[in-house]
């Protein structure tokens, strides 16, 4: 394997484990101290075991999201030092205060899980908020940096060098905005997919059902409203790709010919190499309009673009069939479930909370698949139109064993997380409320 | 404002050695225990670090992010030159930091505890050695900087300049004093009557330092090595060094009258001046390269970022200092401000 892939493969596995820590530790605070608002205002104990439960998870994901962001935060140097070099200073603001704000929300956490009985109640109540809220904003922060790779600002490029920077300018970059309210978004609809899933599960098994049952509406209430809002978030998303990288919104589309009118393709096989998409649902004008709200503007395609300026087609396009997929059943499941607190009848059917059970993992898969389309979708570029991945590289050779190691460890560490999550619900359904 | 982050630079440095190292410590004083005083330091451990634990590694961050921001160059060598180390440090904090969760909030107490502490006690031994190792090659003038790394061999470039018997004693000191620092630490935390196991700890842990650093010096010394023949000539590092060994004495005086603030306080001073004459003794050069050296105060970034930088820095550290605080002194603080046991008696 060649050092660019092997770097390229670390970077992605570590950042596809670090997503799904970081988006449970983001929003999971928020179904606790929800619970744990309940329990300061019903005293109703159930609330009560539910938020200590919940804090566990809090603490265990904050700390593997912690983990494995500090791992990412060197990785970013070690494998791609010559970004790093010229992008460090320029996107550092987002960086600085997202350590501000991470580190506010580990000492938040400290106040929260220590300070049971002994800080004043609201106060306590309230670190938990805090936790929640610097977590968003982390996430906010670090996907801003991320927006800078897409739509560089912030600086005069000239002869190869950066000059003027200006790194308020670079983290508002035009790209900050639309990919943040995406995946703060995503973060809440597959949180709440996930922990509402594993508790409709209990539900479903007749474990604990008052419990489970609570835990459940809080947990799919935010996925819900996330879900059901996406699709806006999704709309602007695909027009502001339109206009600055519509080369990558070509490839989600696996659309190579240059037309206007274009239609929208569902689903579809792609081969590269004859440019066609065989067995797709074409819908016409579609595409057109997604894009620039116009049924007949054009939309530029592949075959415009140097061939050695496009990204790898039938991955872009086969994440982004499975993103869209995706977040259309989940915003359908949220209705669904806003549906079903009309009709008490379903929740003792065991049907719904199957359905819900099926539904878990698939906000993650999503998210995943998203991050798929941004980050394959920019390349062969590091810096948009600017520095090539490949470019910036570290010159060490031997990256691939480097990769291997990572693999082994994530994969134990998502073992012994998940194995410990099963005993953490174990022991919730054997105590006494 | 370049001096703001230049503080800001060395404070998290400072107080990452400091509270990171105390961290760490604790994890090497229980691997070095008795079966029966490892429970006792396991709990002390939880008790005394459990809410503030995050926070202390959070320095590094910090520390890493200026340096990527500021100084692109230095953080360039480092990364490129010291990638290996750095990722088993990386492993190290990883593998540390979910033992210590797991073996804390594992929901079910049963065998796999076992598999947590020994995690959790040789990472927490392993991973300063590493970042030590770092430290000492950055000073250690091994460290190859070229254009072309084919002309060398993949030994010469990425396994030797980190790899040797100066930078493995300079390991072996961060190590020992990590261990050292956590004693001083616990001696304050534990029970009265577990009181004497840390004392002892503290002082095994003081002689290793006192000796590595000693062989450190003798070893540099001999083979003529170029940082400690600076470090000899540069005054304000002997004068440091002179220092450091005779506060000893006032450490090693509150230490046995159970002076706990004292003692602390000391203990800081030491790591204080430690890092000082480290620092100074190249100062601003802080990387020591086969062919020259990378001096801190050239190859920044421009101006426009520095003043950025610094501003975020001040604002962060206005809203997290207090908070930090506020939270070291109502739960790990607390007992120390209490009158101890003895004097309550």
């Amino acid at each position: 394997m060649e050092n660019l892939d092997a770097a390229r493969l670390q970077m992605a596995f570590t950042l596809i484990f670090h997503i799904i820590f970081a988006c449970i530790g983001m929003v999971m605070p928020f179904f606790m101290v929800v619970s744990h608002y309940k329990w300061l205002k019903t005293k109703d104990e159930v609330y009560l075991t539910l938020t200590k439960s919940w804090q566990k998870g809090v603490a265990i994901f904050f700390v593997t999201g912690a983990v494995s962001g500090t791992a990412l935060s060197f990785e970013l140097g070690l494998l791609w030092p010559e970004f790093m070099k010229h992008a460090g200073p320029i996107i550092g603001m987002p960086f600085s205060l997202e350590g501000a704000a991470f580190f506010v929300e580990a000492i938040a956490l400290g106040f929260y899980l220590y300070g049971w009985n002994k800080l004043p109640e609201r106060f306590h109540w309230f670190t938990g908020v805090i936790i929640g809220i610097s977590g968003v904003a982390s996430g906010i922060l670090v996907v801003a940096a991320n927006g800078w790779m897409n739509a560089p600002s912030g600086f005069d490029y000239v002869n190869g060098e950066f000059l003027n920077i200006d790194p308020i300018q670079a983290m508002l970059n035009p790209a900050w905005f639309t990919q943040a309210l995406h995946m703060t978004l995503a973060a809440f609809t597959a949180t709440g997919f996930a922990v509402a899933g594993i508790h409709a599960y209990q539900v479903y098994k007749g474990r604990k059902i008052n419990l489970h049952t609570k835990a459940f509406k809080i947990a799919i209430t935010f996925g819900a409203v996330a879900a059901i809002l996406q699709p806006i978030s999704g709309d602007i998303s695909a027009k502001d790709i339109a206009e600055r990288q519509p080369v990558k919104l070509a490839a989600m589309e696996a659309h190579y010919h240059t037309e206007k009118g274009a239609p929208l393709y569902i689903g579809g096989i792609v081969d590269a190499e004859t440019q066609e998409v065989s067995y797709k649902i074409a819908i016409p004008n579609a595409l057109s309009f997604l894009a620039f709200g116009d049924f007949d503007a054009e939309v530029k395609g592949l075959n415009d673009f140097p061939e050695d300026e496009r990204p790898n087609v039938p991955i872009v396009h086969y994440a982004f069939q499975t993103m869209v997929g995706i977040g259309s059943i989940l915003m359908l499941a949220g209705v669904l479930y806003f549906i079903s607190l009309k009709k008490k009848k379903w929740l003792v059917n065991t049907k719904y909370w199957i359905f819900f059970v099926l539904l878990a993992p698939l906000g993650f898969i999503a998210l995943e698949a998203g991050w798929i389309v941004t980050e394959v979708g920019r390349q062969p570029w590091i810096i948009h139109k600017i520095m090539r991945t490949k470019d910036a590289v570290t010159p060490m050779p031997g990256i691939v064993f480097s990769f291997y190691t990572y693999v082994a460890v994530y994969l134990t560490l998502s073992v012994a997380v998940t194995w410990l999550m099963i005993r953490q619900i174990k022991v919730l359904n054997s105590s006494n409320t | 404002m370049l001096y703001v982050v230049l503080f800001f630079l060395i404070f998290s440095l400072y107080l990452y050695v400091l509270l990171g190292g105390a961290d760490y410590g604790a994890g090497i004083v229980e691997l070095f225990s008795s079966k029966e005083n490892q429970k006792i330091t396991k709990k002390t451990i939880y008790r005394v670090m459990g809410p503030v634990w995050e926070a202390n590694h959070i320095w590094i961050i910090i520390l890493i992010v200026i340096l990527w921001i500021a100084f692109p160059a230095y953080y360039n060598i480092m990364v490129v030159n010291l990638h290996i180390p750095l990722t088993i440090f990386l492993l190290g904090v990883t593998l540390r930091g979910v033992a210590f969760v797991f073996r804390h909030y594992d929901a079910v107490i049963d065998n796999s505890q076992k598999l947590y502490d020994g995690m959790f006690k040789i990472s927490s031994l392993v991973t300063p050695i590493f970042l030590g190792m770092v430290f000492g090659a950055l000073i250690s003038g091994e460290i190859k900087v070229v254009d072309d790394v084919s002309s060398l061999t993949f030994y010469e470039v990425f396994i030797h300049p980190w790899l040797n018997v100066f930078t493995v004693l300079v390991g072996f000191f961060f190590a020992a004093l990590c261990a050292f620092l956590s004693a001083v630490l616990l001696i304050g935390e534990a029970a009265a009557i577990n009181r004497t196991i840390y004392v002892r700890k503290a002082a095994i842990a003081t002689i290793v330092v006192v000796l590595i650093g000693f062989i450190t010096f003798i070893y540099g010394y001999f083979f003529d090595h170029v940082f400690v023949s600076e470090f000899i000539k540069n005054p304000y590092a002997m004068i440091a060094m002179l220092l450091s060994g005779l506060f000893l004495i006032p450490l090693w005086i509150a230490i046995r009258k159970s002076r706990r603030v004292v003692s602390r306080f000391f203990a800081g001073l030491q790591v204080f001046l430690i890092l000082f004459a480290a620092l100074i003794a190249h100062f601003p050069e802080i990387i020591i390269l086969e062919n020259g050296s990378v001096s801190l105060l050239e190859n920044i970034a421009p101006d426009s970022v520095i003043k950025v930088l610094g501003i975020s820095l001040i604002i962060g550290g206005a809203v997290i200092l207090p908070g930090l605080f506020h939270l070291l002194k109502s739960f790990k603080m607390i007992k120390i401000l209490e009158p101890t046991e003895r004097e309550s008696v």
